[in-house]
């Protein structure tokens, strides 16, 4: 009693403290996933067992962490290195695909091929945007993307706004296609050993189908805007050439090739039996090789906060699975829910969805992760079927707000910095509806497809 | 070429520390940065200047904002943000010049043509002047001042390691209601004058 009760505080205290910012974030998060092990585990609990299942550390010795058959192995608990370490490996990937100006390049590219109108201008970054999302972080996305679309805006003179909105709801909708779009999605999938596939045939699916309702719903609400926004008097010689964002036409060819090779080998890693981790570790190692002396300067720009930030909450939603907590939260479901199943994914999307626009996803995700583990076992549901609407209600919420992903804060942060302040009314007024929708069709067809 | 001077003033609402700041420099013939930063910022970026007065020198609404890496959307930081940047690039070129508030004394720290004043009152006379100058009832005053003064030092203290006031962080802290507004303002500008002979 007394261990679950600590849990509970530490939990909620690093909640508080993550929305206060008075501290970094990893700091937060570190410190309540030592004082877990301390006080939870070690002076409540007496369990070793628990510190060592937490810290998960013997995972990564065993092969199945690298290599697995294909078939879905025993998923662990406590601390998801796997996720960790794939984060860090697609972290120096994209460091060095920036470096070398794709990012940019590819920007400016698409932009040329539209002939810089702004009506298509506006469909084609919506679409790159969440194209690039299924494969790259959206915050990195929505950094490039937002940044030449000010660019843009103010060499054609229209006003960047709308479009920077609906390229950050469709970062958001495309990082829900994939297993590696989204942290969420990354953690369900590393938990539940889920492959590349399975998720871009499930989750994959919704959001292609809601991302064909998005463009039309974003062209309804920004179109005759955009449109009227087709300024006469445009200098064209002004802007610059996509081949003039290319930094270093080596490191591009390259860097090109890896992203190649990263997206070939995730979408195949069902098949090869690679897992995630020893995908981001290989994306990683050959990066830095290709980066030769500066590889040292891509080290340095690791968000490594970020990785300690993981590290930290495993170990706090650790104290909660250990303690029984979620156990106690997925029966609540299964009561409310009578074991209906239908009931039991209306429940989770909308709960994550409404959390996920006003917290951040990722502790949620990897707290509601055990809760549907639990959920699926004692009332003999498919487990998928609620990896699908977590995934679905965590990655799509977040869209609703300004602070709901990070991808959301990144773009409102660059506008503003150019001078585009973009307030809670003016996002939500289009976010909202948006975020609305996508749940709405996301749910029906989980109810069609699997209930 | 004549020595640089930058002399920033913080100063507690209804002490006349803004009035003291203003007396300064057109005594010492320097030119003056307070909230009149922004219209140069506004026109610079191209931003509406509504925007920026908005969430001038007010500390960040946490339930509406989110800081991601070294990104945040809240507007209150990103202005301070500019502010600083702005304070910076007035310094590095040399310009001699009085800034009231915006953690000058934080921001500008490393630098030896600082001279940094916290200016303080005591409550009667502030809260007097308050009633004064916005025609409020005694009651409403003090609600303004600490409300001002709440704001500025959740504003100052979450970018500055040293806390609003602490005396440890200024060359000089003056209780601006012992002498009143004018002598007050003679005694900063002798400390600052001393201050500039001694270095």
């Amino acid at each position: 009693m007394i261990a679950q009760v600590l849990a509970v505080v530490i939990f909620a205290a690093m909640f508080l403290l993550i929305v206060t910012e008075k501290f970094e974030r990893h700091i937060i998060t570190l410190s309540c996933g030592l004082l877990t092990l301390l006080l939870v585990f070690g002076l409540s609990m007496h369990s070793m067992s628990a510190i060592i299942e937490t810290l998960n550390l013997h995972s990564i010795i065993k092969p199945g962490f690298w290599y697995t058959s294909g078939s879905g192995g025993e998923s662990e608990a406590g601390i998801n290195w796997a996720t960790i370490i794939f984060i860090f490996g697609m972290m120096i990937m994209v460091e060095g695909m920036a470096k070398a100006g794709f990012f940019r390049w590819l920007c400016m590219r698409l932009a040329k091929l539209v002939n810089y109108k702004p009506v298509p201008l506006f469909i084609t970054f919506m679409i790159m945007s969440f194209i690039l999302a299924m494969f790259i972080d959206s915050i990195t996305v929505i950094l490039f993307l937002a940044a030449v679309t000010i660019e843009l805006a103010k060499l054609l003179k229209f006003n960047p706004v709308p479009m920077i909105l609906s390229e950050i709801f469709c970062a958001n909708l495309g990082g829900s296609a994939t297993m590696c779009g989204d942290p969420p999605n990354i953690i369900i999938g590393t938990s539940f050993e889920y492959s590349f596939a399975d998720f871009l045939t499930n989750t994959g699916v919704i959001a292609a189908i809601s991302m064909i309702v998005i463009i039309i719903y974003f062209y309804l609400v920004f179109g005759r805007k955009m449109a009227a926004n087709a300024a006469q008097d445009i200098d064209f010689s002004s802007i610059p050439e996509p081949k003039d964002a290319i930094t270093n036409k080596k490191d591009f060819i390259i860097s090109s090739i890896i992203f190649g090779c990263a997206v070939v080998l995730l979408v195949t890693h069902a098949q090869t039996g690679l897992t995630v981790a020893f995908i981001g570790t290989a994306v990683a190692i050959v990066t830095l090789i290709a980066a030769g002396k500066d590889a040292a300067g891509l080290l340095k720009k690791v968000d490594f906060k970020t990785l300690m930030f993981f590290i930290g909450l495993f170990a706090v939603v650790g104290g909660l699975e250990q303690t029984g907590i979620l156990e106690i939260i997925a029966s609540f479901i299964g009561d409310i829910s009578g074991g209906n199943l239908k009931l039991m994914v209306a429940i989770i999307i909308w709960i994550s969805a409404i959390a996920s626009a006003f917290v951040d996803n990722i502790p949620f995700a990897a707290t509601m992760i055990p809760v549907i583990r639990s959920l699926a076992a004692t009332q003999g549901v498919d487990l998928s079927t609620l990896a699908w609407a977590l995934s679905m209600g965590t990655d799509i919420g977040g869209s609703a707000t300004p602070i709901g992903a990070s991808a959301n804060v990144v773009g409102t942060s660059v506008a503003a910095k150019n001078g585009y302040f973009i307030g809670w009314g003016e996002y939500c007024k289009s976010a909202a509806p948006a975020t609305i929708i996508v749940v709405t069709i996301s749910m029906i067809i989980i109810f069609i497809r699997y209930c | 070429m004549e020595k640089q001077l930058i002399i920033s003033v913080s100063r507690e609402y209804g002490s006349a520390g803004h009035e003291i700041a203003e007396n300064i420099a057109k005594e010492m013939n320097l030119n003056f940065y307070d909230r009149n930063m922004l219209d140069e910022i506004a026109t610079k970026k191209n931003m509406q200047i509504e925007h920026l007065k908005k969430y001038d020198e007010k500390p960040r609404n946490i339930f509406n904002s989110r800081k991601v890496g070294s990104f945040t959307n809240s507007y209150e930081q990103i202005i301070a943000e500019m502010q600083f940047d702005y304070i910076r690039e007035k310094a590095d070129s040399g310009e001699s010049f009085v800034i009231v508030g915006r953690c000058a004394e934080t921001v500008l720290k490393e630098n030896k043509a600082l001279v940094s004043i916290f200016i303080l009152g005591d409550k009667d006379t502030k809260l007097k002047r308050i009633m004064d100058k916005f025609q409020l009832n005694a009651s409403d005053a003090a609600a303004k001042i600490r409300r001002h003064d709440r704001n500025r030092k959740q504003y100052h203290n979450h970018y500055s390691e040293g806390k609003w006031g602490d005396s440890r962080l200024y060359d000089m802290c003056i209780n601006s209601s012992r002498l009143g507004t004018e002598k007050t303002t003679a005694v900063v500008k002798h400390f600052i004058e001393e201050t500039i002979t001694a270095s």
